[in-house]
């Protein structure tokens, strides 16, 4: 299959006006970018800001967008300049002297608050992850297999077919069957309990 | 849900799906928000499995950009370059065009002067005033034998007519004429003039040939 053809069928759809389109694309990319983001700042928040601010850049500029490159690694540099300036705006910003410390022990809970996440999201996160895992273990060895090689090692389809010595299709069915296992019991979970799936996005 | 449907979402994520129905499915996502949500959460489980520490799989990212997007003009019809990139385009296209073709039609000139047989004039007046000025040979064949020396100087083959001096010179001005969108009216109208002024000086230079046949046969 043609590298990054799903996603250039998406962005094609934003440059022609599909502001829907583009919601896919960020729920797609969000958490890797956060990810890339966190090597410039520590705090999960600030990452999440500098995310946003990276996507909002990158759908002012898709018009400019010619897919010479894949999406992803052109929607990474936007993300990497925008960290650097965030981090070169933050070091020379006045704001932090500013800052009233009459109530010394209050800002040291925000400073502490701030290099590590915030309890709920936390919590949150880690329910997501062990009910993954869970749901993990749970698969049949060949789902098991297919869906870690494709998310944990970022094999292609073909090359997974190698190495389980099968049938593409049969790679597609087993990839798309744990994730359809998996997601029956984050929905179960989240729906039910805790409420909030339309969180998950 | 469809299950063949969600296994093509499925497909789609991993962007191995063939291209065709990445456009449909494409379509349907960005207007289905419960397939969009499966999406999200597949990305979520993505996250999960590669244990990405710090990141939040609540990240609300998505709700904030899509908030924010929604007060943004839409991108419509945009993915040429825009309006200023084409501008900074635009005023040297038409000076290399008309570059491009004038160095084409310069070195199509200097090819063709190159390839015409220059001399041939100078060529055809020695080699034949030899011939008249010498004194005729007392016997007959050898007379007729010195003719057809001269003769093979001035006459051209049957099958070597003047025609290709003057056929690439058309086809070079319907060149210029067919590509004359990309030179100026000026530079149009001289190379016209210098392939019309070729042309006569080659049917001045083929016109002294034309008496000879008639001395052929006046010699014969």
């Amino acid at each position: 299959m043609g590298a990054d053809v799903s996603d250039l069928s998406l962005v094609r759809r934003v440059q022609r006006g599909d502001k829907g389109a583009f919601d896919a694309l960020v729920l797609k990319y969000q958490h890797k970018l956060v990810k890339l983001v966190m090597r410039y700042v520590r705090n999960p928040a600030e990452a999440e800001d500098i995310a946003q601010e990276a996507f909002i850049k990158a759908y002012r500029a898709l018009p400019q967008f010619r897919g010479d490159s894949a999406f992803y690694t052109w929607l990474y540099r936007i993300a990497i300049n925008t960290a650097k300036n965030a981090v070169v705006s933050r070091d020379r910003s006045p704001i932090e002297y500013n800052i009233d410390r009459s109530n010394d022990e209050s800002y040291e809970m925000q400073g502490r608050m701030k290099d590590s996440e915030t309890p709920e999201g936390l919590v949150l996160t880690e329910e997501i992850r062990s009910i993954v895992n869970a749901a993990i273990d749970a698969l049949p060895e060949d789902l098991r297999t297919a869906i870690v090689l494709r998310e944990l090692e970022g094999l292609s389809y073909e090359e997974i077919a190698a190495t389980m010595d099968c049938p593409v299709g049969t790679v597609r069915s087993r990839i798309f069957r744990a994730r359809e296992a998996i997601d029956r019991r984050l929905r179960e979970v989240f729906e039910g309990g805790l409420g909030r799936a339309e969180e998950l996005g | 849900m469809n299950e063949e449907l969600d296994s093509q979402l499925s497909a789609m994520f991993d962007d191995a799906l063939p291209p065709a129905e990445c456009e449909l499915l494409a379509r349907r996502l960005s207007r289905d928000e419960q397939l969009k949500a499966r999406w999200g959460r597949y990305a979520v489980i993505g996250a999960a499995i590669r244990a990405e520490r710090g990141v939040r799989l609540n990240a609300r990212v998505a709700g904030r950009v899509n908030a924010r997007i929604v007060s943004e003009p839409a991108l419509s019809g945009s993915s040429a370059p825009s309006r200023a990139g084409r501008g900074r385009l635009a005023w040297w296209q038409p000076l290399a065009g008309s570059a491009v073709a004038a160095g084409v039609a310069a070195l199509a000139i200097l090819w063709l002067r190159a390839q015409a047989p220059p001399a041939a004039a100078p060529l055809t007046a020695q080699a034949a005033a030899p011939s008249q000025s010498r004194p005729a040979a007392a016997h007959p064949l050898v007379a007729a034998e010195r003719m057809r020396d001269a003769i093979s100087f001035v006459v051209p083959p049957a099958n070597a007519a003047p025609a290709p001096l003057l056929m690439p010179s058309t086809e070079l001005a319907n060149y210029v004429v067919a590509h004359s969108m990309f030179s100026s009216p000026v530079t149009r109208r001289n190379l016209l003039s210098a392939f019309m002024t070729s042309e006569a000086a080659g049917a001045a230079i083929a016109a002294p040939a034309l008496p000879v046949p008639d001395a052929q046969s006046h010699a014969q």
